[in-house]
């Protein structure tokens, strides 16, 4: 079991995996681009990776290891610059957003790896419906016992990222009525869902080798949920993101995620229950429907709360936290946001409203990531 | 006793049923090329023109094909549109060298064909012709065999980009030695001038002006599919007869609309063209009269050396500006051999473009006529093939295409 021992990583330090659409300008259909542009992109020296997906029409970007929002902001903008400029000459477009909104799932090409080629032998239609784009965060913690901790804290703010970044309110040519479609993609996985309420590393490495004796699991990738702990990098990973429709939301994102675990590393402020799972489809359910509209059962408490409210109070519970990691100002960003009842979900649909056909709003899309900030 | 509710015998056939029934036959003639042989279903729809025209079993009379030369016009408007609306000029501004190269493509290609024709004793004006009806690849072989492939990726891109390219460059080196083969006929030095004026101003102001009105009624229809790809289809049928009436270059009215379209439609008012299924009506059509229309009398053992030295010539040309610009362009190694391969098409408008000259200059067309009509038919069978090999090789065709 020495694969699964948890690897150190600075605490509180973070990183994030964003996947992005490649889009064809002369249809704005999602392209097949992902392997010409690798290879140009591997000749780059980037500060970060830049990695194929499930399928041709997708790259994923990693940023490296940060301890400041800034700087990972900053990296990632360098990386949006460089992706922007070798896919300009491969006439290829890239765009943000959790799914693109009119493709045919039918029509995407698997991009031909050993991994890759297993989940579609295994998952058939699901791994080309898969074709969705999300932002992963990680989040580095000190040991096991506290990514388990930090996992079962976090679940309760799922709903806040999922509403955060919700940015795929259309799907297949038609609008969902939600405001992230795409996390419906995911629960499709038989191995979807939450880790199981184990209290320790070592109680969730037993869990962890129980499923791994009965072949369901060969390692931790296997895994689809929500948030999970990747041992091998010392972290916790938030799933539940789509990928913003701007590299500056998605840096914001990351700063809430770290406040966010420093405060409950440093303060421990509440113990784990059962209990707390009980809401938790629910609770996901309103944040993927209505976003920071959407109204949820607070896990301790039982009592209801908007998604939007809920947030502006936890960030006020974080403020303390917040200047000694120099995030104030993008959470003060958020806070913005969410009074203004902004989300990238609405802004598609009112460019929809304003320009009349799907095909204007992924352009409009792409033009907001190439630039990295919205218009 | 006359029975006059009878038709006389033989009943004459109509031009709509002749036109359904060479439907039918290159359908199943594609098919059984698919199926049974693993070619393209162009080269099946080419072999059933061939057979039924009037060097095969000769159902298909001249004077047949004459009438239908209209339908030719408007197949090839549409898919020269298709091809013009799918060309990005955002694309060459951003990456020099795509564009440095596509020329470089079209510029070998010509001197090298000149150079090959010009050893084998053709005069100068005479190999320069049939060296600018060369630099074309078939727009109509790269779009239908992308198509038929569901083929997508830099290779096929760029063919298409090329294609574009080295077309409106055959037509306008064509229309620019124009005024030496009047000369050479003795007109006045000012019909020299004013024709291939005409066929350049005049096309390419067709084409604006015929834009100009497509974003005009496109912007007020507002953004259906169904309303503007019956305008799409309208606007391209008026504007090949416009061409057609004023004696204007169709292809080279038809790309500029479909250029500019893409181009100046700044507000966006024009959503995504997919033509679809009804296109491949006319593809058939097209194919299998140009399948008739191929002359393998013109072919003799003479003239083989020149037709085979024309063909590798050309390849070579094209082939050595790929390579040489192809990988500052941002093309992977192999990719720019595929790309040669896949420009292999001969543009079937070289068939038009030889009988317009003959028409204009009867005995001048004749010598012109051996050579480009036997590569015709050569490429004609070959071109579709190579391209197909391309795109499979490059990986880029659909695994079910």
């Amino acid at each position: 079991m020495d694969d699964m021992s948890f690897a150190a990583s600075a605490p509180l330090s973070i990183g994030i995996e964003l996947e992005l659409q490649l889009v064809r300008p002369h249809d704005l259909d999602l392209s097949r681009g992902a392997g010409d542009l690798l290879a140009r992109l591997g000749r780059r020296k980037l500060p970060g990776a830049v990695k194929p997906e499930i399928t041709e029409s997708m790259i994923e970007l990693n940023t490296s290891v940060h301890t400041r929002c800034a700087a990972l902001a900053a990296e990632l903008d360098l990386m949006r610059r460089a992706v922007v400029e070798d896919a300009g000459l491969l006439n290829l477009r890239v765009s943000g957003g959790g799914a693109h909104p009119f493709h045919d799932w039918s029509d995407r090409r698997i991009f031909p790896n050993e991994r890759f080629l297993y989940i579609v032998e295994r998952y058939g239609y699901l791994a080309k419906q898969f074709t969705v784009f999300g932002q992963h965060i990680h989040v580095g913690c000190p040991g096991g016992d506290e990514a388990v901790y930090l996992v079962h804290m976090m679940t309760r703010y799922l709903p806040h990222f999922i509403a955060l970044s919700a940015a795929s309110p259309y799907y297949q040519g038609q609008d969902t009525s939600f405001q992230s479609s795409r996390l419906t993609a995911v629960s499709a996985f038989p191995l979807a869902g939450h880790m199981p309420f184990v209290q320790s590393w070592s109680e969730f490495l037993e869990y962890f080798a129980k499923m791994r004796r009965s072949g369901i699991v060969a390692s931790m990738k296997d895994f689809y949920w929500d948030i999970r702990p990747k041992p091998e990098y010392g972290t916790i990973e938030i799933r539940v993101c789509d990928t913003p429709l701007t590299v500056k939301r998605a840096a914001l994102l990351a700063a809430y995620a770290q406040a966010l675990a420093a405060w409950h590393l440093a303060e421990r402020p509440r113990e784990p229950v059962r209990e707390a799972y009980l809401f938790n489809s629910h609770n996901r359910f309103e944040a993927c429907r209505y976003g920071l509209g959407g109204e949820i059962v607070q896990p301790y408490s039982g009592e209801k709360k908007k998604i939007g409210e809920d947030i502006l109070e936890t960030l006020d519970a974080l403020a303390p936290h917040a200047a000694g990691l120099e995030c104030g100002e993008p959470l003060a960003e958020i806070a913005a946001g969410v009074r203004a009842g902004h989300s990238d979900a609405q802004w598609l649909r009112a460019r929809r409203r304003a320009r009349g056909s799907l095909a204007d709003v992924v352009r409009d899309a792409c033009e907001n990531w190439e630039r990295g900030d919205r218009k | 006793m006359a029975v006059e509710f009878l038709p006389a015998l033989p009943p004459a056939i109509s031009q709509p049923a002749m036109f359904g029934a060479l439907l039918v036959l290159g359908l199943l003639a594609g098919e059984a090329a698919r199926r049974y042989l693993s070619l393209p279903r162009i080269t099946g729809y080419v072999i059933a023109g061939a057979a039924l025209g009037p060097h095969g079993s000769g159902l298909l009379t001249d004077n047949l094909l004459f009438d239908l030369r209209l339908l030719v016009d408007l197949s090839i408007g549409l898919i020269v549109f298709e091809l013009g609306f799918r060309l990005d000029f955002d694309w060459l501004k951003r990456n020099r060298w795509l564009f440095a190269t596509a020329v470089a493509e079209s510029l070998f290609s010509f001197w090298a064909i000149y150079a090959a024709l010009a050893y084998f004793g053709f005069r100068p004006l005479l190999a320069a012709m049939a060296a600018a009806i060369g630099t074309a690849t078939s727009p109509a072989v790269v779009m239908l065999v992308a198509h038929e492939l569901r083929a997508e990726g830099q290779v096929t891109e760029r063919m298409l980009l090329f294609t574009a390219v080295n077309s409106v460059f055959a037509f306008v080196a064509l229309a620019l030695l124009l005024p030496f083969l009047h000369l050479e006929h003795a007109a006045s030095w000012q019909r020299a001038l004013l024709h291939p004026l005409y066929l350049l101003a005049g096309s390419s102001l067709a084409g604006s002006v015929a834009c100009l009105l497509l974003l005009r009624l496109a912007a007020w229809l507002g953004k259906s599919e169904e309303r503007q790809f019956v305008l799409f289809v309208a606007m391209v049928v008026v504007t090949v007869g416009v061409a057609h009436a004023l004696k204007l270059s169709v292809n080279l009215t038809l790309i500029t609309l479909g250029m500019l379209s893409r181009n100046l439609d700044r507000g966006h008012v024009l959503l995504p063209l997919r033509f679809g299924h009804g296109a491949q009506l006319f593809f058939v059509i097209l194919f299998v009269l140009i399948g008739a229309s191929l002359e393998f009398s013109a072919f003799d053992a003479v003239a083989a050396a020149m037709v085979a030295a024309f063909i590798v010539v050309r390849f070579l040309g094209k082939g050595l500006a790929i390579l040489l610009l192809g990988p500052l362009s941002g093309i992977r190694p192999g990719g720019a051999g595929l790309l040669s391969v896949a420009l292999v098409p001969l543009s079937g408008s070289a068939v038009v473009m030889v009988h317009d000259t003959v028409s204009f200059f009867p005995a001048f067309g004749k010598e012109l006529a051996t050579v480009v009509l036997s590569a015709v038919v050569v490429l004609e069978l070959l071109g579709p093939l190579a391209t197909q090999f391309a795109l499979r090789r490059a990986g880029e065709a659909h695994p079910d295409g």
